[in-house]
C-alpha cells in the first residue's frame, strides 16, 4: 500500500510537471504581448511599451525565464502578477474559497437532483416519468448557463423577489450560482444513474433480496445503489472539472468573485505568472479529486479494497 | 463521499458569508470592468477614477464648462517661457490620516509619479516633461518642466495626479492601493479585488470649490463600489434593486429603462479619440489616398450608430470626440455619406468591376479589405454593417475577430487594412500616441502613417501654453489627418450611466467617466 502510494505520488509530480511546462511555453507562444496591453488602456509611445517590456523581464530569452519561474515554484513561490504586481499566490488565495464554495454546491446539488431522478426514472422503466425523467436532463444538460442564469434571475429575482440576482454574501446569493452550474451535471448524474439501476435491478441478488421480504425502500438504497454508484463516482470527479470550468461564466454572470473570473482577467492581459498559476492550482485540484474518487472506490466495494 | 461534500460546503458557505450591510444613506455604484490595480498614480484604468475622484481633490478643478478653478490650490502662475507653474495652495486641508497639506505634499505626489520605480502606466505620460518641484514656502510650490508642457493644468485636474498623503505612502509602500488616503469628500475604506471597494463620508470636509451645489461634508455616508463584468447583468441588478447607479449600460436596455419612471439616464460623451477604425495607409490598396476617401464616403455612419447603438451617440467624424479640448467642427462636412463619389473615387483609382460579381477589380486583383474586430464596445456588429455598406460599392471586407492581444499580433505583422480602437482621454495630446511617425513600430500608429508635418504639429499642440493657439493647431490636425483619410471614425464614445431615480444631483466630470458623488443625495422613499 504504501508502495503505492509513493508511486502515485510520483506521478502526481511528473503530471504536475509537465502541465507547469506546457502551460509555461504554451502561453508564451500565443500571440499577444503584455507590454502592449498594458500601455494600451492609457495610450503611449512605442518607446513606453518597449520600457514597460525590460520592466517586467520580457525581453531575456525563454529558457532563462523558464529556469527562473522553475526555480521560485520549487520555493512555493508563484511569481508576481504582471499586471497588479500583487504575488500570484495572494491573488488566488482570495479567490479560492468563492470558487470551492460555488463548485462544491453545485455538485451537492447535482447529486441531490441527479441520483432520486436517476432512481425514479429506473423504477419506472418506460412510463410517462422516465419519460419525463429523460426529457428534463436533455434539457439540462443542454441549456447554456448563460441562458438558464438569466432565467433563474429573471424568475427569483426580479418577479418573485426571493433571491439577490447578483454579487455574495450570504448563502442566498449562492442558490442561483449553484443551481445553474449544476444543471448539467445533473442531468448526467441522473442519465448515469438511471442505466446503472437497470443493470443492477434485474440481477440475481435483488431477486433475492425480494423473496426473503427485504423492504423495497432498502433494496433500492442499499443493495441497488450502492453497486450503481461505482461509475457515479467517477463521474463526479471527471465533472468536478468541468465545473471548475463553468465558474468561468456562472461568476461572470452572477457578479461572483472567483477562480473563473480571475483567469478570464488573467488571459486578457496576457498576465503569464497569473495564468500559470492558476492552471497548476486547477490541475492539483483535478488530480486531488480523482486521488479522492480512487479512494472512495474502496469504501463502496471492498473487493477493490483488498484488490 | 455525501457526507463529506455536506460539510465541506457548509463550511466553504461560512467562509464567504460574511459582509455586506445596508445603512441609512447609502449607495451601491455598479462598475463594469475589473480593474488591474487602483493606485492612481500606478494604474491606468478609467474604472479606478470612478470612486478614486471622490477620495482625492486636484490642485485645480476643471469645470464642466471647461474652466479651470481653485482647488487644493487658491491661485497659479504660468510663466512667460511655460517652463515653470506657481501654485499658492491652501493652509487649512488635512488629509483623511490627519497629516497636513502643504507644499511638501505636492512635492511627494509628483515626484512619486516621476519615480521610475513607481512604474507609472498613466500618470507619468500625463504629467509630461516634469523636471521638479520646488518648495518656495510651506504653502508654495513651483513646479519645473524641461520644455513648455499645455496639458499639464487639465491632467492635474484628473484623480491621477492626486495629491496622496505623504504619511500612508511610506507607511504602507506597495499596498498603498489598500489603504489609499486623500483629501477628498470620502474616505477610502475598504477594496477586496473583484468584488467591492467601499467608501465613507469625510466629516471634516470643508474645502468645496464654489461651482458644487453644496459646501461641508457630503451627504451620503457610504458609498459601495460593485463589480458587474457582464453586461446582461448590469439592467438586471439595477431593477432588482441591487445596485443604485450603474455604468455602461447596453444600448438596449438604456433605450428600455429610460423609458421607465423609476430610473433616470445619463449618457456622458467621454473626450479623447472617437471608435475608429484605423486604416493601414502602407497596405495596398489603401496606400491610394482615394481608395481610402472612397471607404468613408462609402460609410453611412449615421445609419450604424442609430442601429447599433441608438440615440445616445453621435457620429464620429474625426480623430477627436466632441467634449475634447481643440474639437474642430470642420471636420463635419468633410465627409457626407456619398456612394457614388465613393464609386466615383474607385473607378478614377483603376477598381472597375470587370467581371460584374459585385466587387471591384484592378489587374485581376479584387478590392478586398482584410479587417480586424474585436469582441467587445459593439465592434461584431458594427463590421457587419460596414461589410454590408462597402459591399454596396463593390468593396469586399473581410473581417476576422479576435481578441486584442491576437489583434496586437496581427497589427505588428501588418496584417490587416482595418483595425479599430478607441482611446480616452483628457486631452487632445492622446492623438500623438496613434499618429506620431515614431509610434509607427511597436507602437499604436496602427494607420501607419508618417508625416513630418504633422510631427511638427503634434509637438507643437503640446508646447502650445496660449489656448487660442493651441486650438488652432489641433484644428490644423484634424483636418490634415481627415483630408489624408487616415481613419474611418464610427462613433462618439458615450458612456451610458442609469440611475435609480431616487437617486438625485448625479453629474459627472469633464472626464465623462467620473461622477461628482459629493453632490449626490437620496430622495426619501
Amino acid at each position: 500500500m504504501l508502495s503505492f502510494t509513493l508511486r502515485r505520488l510520483l506521478s502526481t509530480l511528473v503530471v504536475l510537471w509537465a502541465v507547469v511546462t506546457l502551460t509555461f511555453f504554451a502561453i508564451r507562444l500565443l500571440p499577444g504581448d503584455p507590454a502592449t496591453v498594458l500601455v494600451s488602456q492609457a495610450g503611449g509611445s512605442a518607446q513606453d511599451i518597449a520600457a514597460v517590456r525590460q520592466q517586467l523581464g520580457l525581453n531575456d530569452p525563454l529558457a532563462v525565464q523558464y529556469v527562473r519561474f522553475l526555480g521560485g515554484l520549487i520555493q512555493g513561490n508563484l511569481g508576481v502578477s504582471l499586471v497588479s504586481r500583487r504575488p500570484v499566490a495572494d491573488a488566488i488565495v482570495e479567490q479560492l474559497p468563492h470558487t470551492l464554495a460555488l463548485a462544491t454546491s453545485a455538485t451537492f446539488l447535482a447529486l441531490l437532483a441527479g441520483i432520486p431522478v436517476g432512481i425514479v426514472a429506473a423504477t419506472h422503466r418506460g412510463s410517462w416519468i422516465d419519460q419525463l425523467c429523460i426529457a428534463l436532463s436533455v434539457l439540462g444538460f443542454s441549456m447554456p448557463i448563460l441562458m438558464s442564469g438569466l432565467l433563474l434571475m429573471l424568475l427569483f429575482s426580479l418577479l418573485l423577489g426571493w433571491l439577490p440576482a447578483t454579487g455574495q454574501g450570504s448563502w442566498r446569493h449562492l442558490v442561483m450560482p449553484a443551481l445553474c452550474l449544476s444543471l448539467a451535471s445533473s442531468a448526467t448524474i441522473a442519465r448515469l444513474v438511471r442505466t446503472q439501476m437497470l443493470e443492477v435491478l434485474p440481477q440475481g441478488y435483488i431477486t433475492v433480496a425480494r423473496a426473503k421480504g427485504v423492504v423495497e425502500r432498502v433494496i433500492l438504497w442499499r443493495h441497488a445503489l450502492r453497486n450503481a454508484l461505482i461509475p457515479v463516482i467517477t463521474v463526479i470527479g471527471l465533472q468536478f472539472g468541468s465545473l471548475l470550468g463553468g465558474t468561468v461564466v456562472t461568476e461572470s454572470l452572477f457578479s461572483r468573485r472567483g477562480l473563473g473570473r480571475l483567469v478570464v482577467d488573467a488571459i486578457f492581459w496576457n498576465d503569464y505568472p497569473l495564468i500559470q498559476g492558476v492552471v497548476i492550482l486547477g490541475a492539483a485540484i483535478y488530480i486531488a479529486v480523482n486521488f479522492l474518487v480512487d479512494v472512495s472506490y474502496g469504501l463502496l466495494d471492498p473487493r477493490i479494497r483488498r484488490g | 463521499m455525501n457526507r463529506f461534500l455536506i460539510v465541506f460546503t457548509l463550511l466553504s458557505m461560512l467562509l464567504v458569508s460574511c459582509g455586506g450591510q445596508p445603512s441609512e444613506s447609502s449607495l451601491v455604484y455598479g462598475l463594469t470592468l475589473t480593474p488591474s490595480g487602483i493606485d492612481p498614480h500606478v494604474d491606468a484604468s478609467s474604472e479606478l477614477g470612478i470612486p478614486l475622484t471622490s477620495v482625492y481633490d486636484p490642485l485645480v478643478w476643471l469645470t464642466p464648462e471647461g474652466e479651470f478653478v481653485a482647488g487644493l490650490a487658491e491661485e497659479w502662475e504660468i510663466s512667460d517661457d511655460g517652463l515653470t507653474v506657481t501654485f499658492h495652495l491652501r493652509d487649512d486641508v488635512t488629509f483623511h490620516d490627519g497629516t497636513p497639506f502643504n507644499a511638501a505634499a505636492v512635492e511627494f505626489s509628483l515626484d512619486r509619479i516621476a519615480d521610475p520605480a513607481t512604474r507609472s502606466l498613466k500618470a507619468r505620460g500625463m504629467l509630461g516633461p516634469y523636471d521638479r518641484t520646488e518648495i518656495v514656502d510651506d504653502y508654495t510650490v513651483r513646479v519645473h518642466f524641461t520644455e513648455p508642457y499645455a496639458p499639464f493644468l487639465t491632467s492635474l485636474s484628473t484623480v491621477y495626479l492626486a495629491m496622496v498623503s505623504p504619511d500612508a505612502v511610506s507607511q504602507w509602500g506597495a499596498e498603498y492601493q489598500f489603504h489609499q488616503v486623500g483629501t477628498g469628500p470620502f474616505m477610502f475604506d475598504e477594496y477586496v479585488p473583484r468584488d467591492h471597494l467601499t467608501l465613507v463620508r469625510n466629516p471634516d470636509y470643508d474645502w468645496a470649490p464654489d461651482f458644487f451645489d453644496r459646501q461641508g461634508p457630503p451627504e451620503l455616508e457610504r458609498v459601495t463600489f460593485r463589480f458587474y463584468p457582464d453586461v446582461a447583468t448590469r439592467a438586471l441588478a439595477l431593477q432588482s434593486g441591487e445596485a443604485d447607479v450603474m455604468g455602461e449600460v447596453s444600448p438596449q436596455d438604456a433605450v428600455r429603462l429610460d423609458q421607465s419612471p423609476d430610473y433616470a439616464l445619463t449618457p456622458v460623451s467621454i473626450p479623447g479619440q472617437p471608435l475608429q477604425f484605423f486604416v493601414n495607409t502602407q497596405r495596398p490598396p489603401l496606400d491610394d489616398v482615394r481608395v481610402r476617401r472612397a471607404l468613408i464616403y462609402a460609410v453611412d455612419r449615421q445609419a450604424i450608430v442609430r442601429t447599433v447603438f441608438k440615440e445616445y451617440s453621435l457620429p464620429a467624424y474625426g480623430p477627436l470626440t466632441r467634449p475634447t479640448f481643440g474639437y474642430d467642427p470642420r471636420v463635419e462636412g468633410m465627409y457626407e455619406y456619398d456612394p457614388q463619389r465613393a464609386a466615383a473615387l474607385l473607378e478614377e483609382a483603376g477598381w472597375i468591376d470587370a467581371d460584374g460579381d459585385g466587387i471591384r477589380q484592378q489587374d485581376g486583383v479584387p478590392l478586398r479589405l482584410e479587417t480586424i474586430l474585436m469582441g467587445w464596445g459593439y465592434i461584431p456588429e458594427v463590421g457587419q454593417m460596414l461589410q454590408d455598406q462597402l459591399r454596396r460599392v463593390g468593396m469586399d471586407m473581410d473581417s476576422r475577430e479576435m481578441t486584442f492581444s491576437n489583434a496586437v499580433s496581427d497589427v505588428a505583422d501588418g496584417r490587416y487594412h482595418l483595425a479599430p480602437f478607441v482611446f480616452s482621454s483628457s486631452d487632445p495630446d492622446i492623438i500623438r500616441t496613434t499618429f506620431q511617425s515614431d509610434n509607427i513600430d511597436g507602437g499604436f500608429n496602427w494607420s501607419k502613417f508618417a508625416d513630418p508635418q504633422l510631427d511638427a504639429w503634434l509637438d507643437e499642440g503640446r508646447r502650445a501654453i496660449d489656448p487660442e493657439a493651441r486650438r488652432a493647431i489641433y484644428g490644423e490636425i484634424q483636418h490634415h489627418l481627415m483630408e489624408q483619410a487616415v481613419i474611418l471614425p464610427i462613433r462618439d464614445y458615450v458612456n451610458l450611466n442609469v440611475a435609480g431615480a431616487h437617486v438625485r444631483n448625479l453629474r459627472y466630470d469633464r472626464q465623462g467617466w467620473f461622477p461628482w458623488l459629493y453632490e449626490v443625495s437620496l430622495a426619501e422613499e
